[in-house]
């Protein structure tokens, strides 16, 4: 009953069903596989290190100043952009040329600013969500969040593009209305 | 003549930015069930995207992509500013109204990626007139989602309440976003498709009788 509760509460947490955050990029992330793994890994560190970001940023910023808090979440992003690239180069030269193109993908998208946002609005309307525990596990939730949508999105992937579907509604729009109906069923969960 | 025309309307009709490449959708998706909404969208697009573009144009080509790409998101998070106390100013609500989807506006892959990888590679003044019919592109969306989704959930135009026997509710919702974008998408792609198909007739008419 505990694991039908959290299932749900995911769910009903879920960014991209609920907020349509990070929707394009779950378009190319459910392609294959490999893509899949790779955009969710990186998401899911933008997300819960951002999250941490946020957490100082939104302790240390006046009220007056709220309308920085944008730039700030965008240098800290750009920050760990920053320390990911290296860290990978230094790590390994042919993982950092294959997973590159993840960590481009993922920095500033929809998803992981989109989370930021929303986290941060969660604390100023509810202050006992204040917390860098609370900001963190909210990241995460974002990222398992995403894995959840693009699990989803690639069990029907390879029938949505199929030769089945009429030339105008293959690919993206068969996905959108596909992902429409899962949100649907979301919805209703609420 | 066909040649001229089409960089120019490519951001507009062939290569839409949300119904073609699928960009900034979120606020579609959710904030486009007015018409009201749409128009405060239509303005935070508009202003911080052909600010921030035209800005981040003078960012030396020479930079790092990775560099260049955080410099092109700070100089969009500081076009916000402006633009936000402006909507504040002129759209009283419209900031709360749209929520989280102001700022995520500002970092918006066009402004982002696009810019990068197709026009800052243009000449400056070509690079502000497709700037200019990407961001009419999305304008022409978001405005024909607004008004059928506002017409077809509430009831209303702007607004004023019109004659609509049922109401769909669920079209104001994200659920009704998706499938409405999706329909769209899908029925924009038709479209293309019989125009091209039409124009390779054409083609293959005159070089028959060419021959």
């Amino acid at each position: 009953m505990f694991l039908v509760n959290d299932l749900i509460a995911l769910l009903a947490a879920n960014l991209i069903l609920t907020q349509a955050l990070g929707t394009s990029t779950i378009f190319i992330a459910a392609d294959s596989r490999k893509n899949l793994v790779g955009t969710a890994f990186v998401i899911t560190v933008f997300t819960f290190f951002g999250s941490a970001a946020a957490y100082y940023s939104d302790k240390l910023l006046l009220e007056k100043y709220s309308d920085f808090k944008l730039l700030i979440y965008v240098i800290s992003i750009g920050i760990l952009y920053v320390i990911l690239l290296s860290a990978l180069y230094f790590i390994s030269r042919k993982k950092f040329e294959n997973s590159r193109k993840y960590i481009h993908l993922s920095v500033f998208n929809c998803a992981v600013m989109g989370t930021l946002l929303t986290v941060s609005e969660r604390a100023s309307s509810d202050p006992s969500f204040m917390g860098l525990k609370n900001y963190m596990m909210a990241g995460l939730e974002a990222g398992i969040g995403f894995i959840t949508a693009a699990l989803i999105l690639t069990a029907a992937y390879r029938k949505l593009n199929s030769a089945k579907v009429p030339a105008s509604f293959r690919g993206f729009p068969a996905m959108l209305v596909y992902l429409g109906i899962i949100s649907m069923a979301v919805y209703s969960l609420i | 003549m066909n040649k001229q025309r089409t960089p120019i309307f490519k951001g507009l009709l062939g290569n839409n930015i949300v119904l073609s490449s699928l960009m900034v959708i979120s606020p579609v998706i959710i904030c486009g069930d007015t018409l009201r909404n749409a128009a405060a969208l239509v303005y935070a697009f508009s202003a911080v995207t052909f600010l921030a573009v035209t800005i981040s144009s003078f960012v030396p080509k020479k930079l790092p992509y990775t560099l260049k790409v955080i410099i092109y998101a700070m100089i969009s998070s500081v076009v916000y500013i402006p633009v936000k106390w402006a909507a504040q100013e002129f759209f009283p609500g419209a900031v709360v109204r749209i929520g989280i989807y102001f700022p995520l506006l500002a970092v918006n892959s066009l402004i982002i990626f696009r810019s990068e990888s197709e026009l800052y590679k243009l000449p400056k003044a070509a690079m502000t007139v497709r700037l200019i019919f990407y961001i009419f592109g999305f304008d022409a969306v978001i405005l024909i989602t607004g008004f059928v989704r506002e017409l077809f959930a509430y009831g209303t135009i702007n607004e004023k309440i019109v004659d609509i026997n049922t109401p769909i509710s669920g079209l104001s919702k994200p659920f009704g976003g998706f499938i409405f974008l999706g329909l769209f998408c899908g029925l924009y792609r038709w479209i293309r498709l019989i125009v091209r198909n039409r124009k390779n007739e054409i083609r293959s008419d005159a070089d028959v009788s060419g021959q």
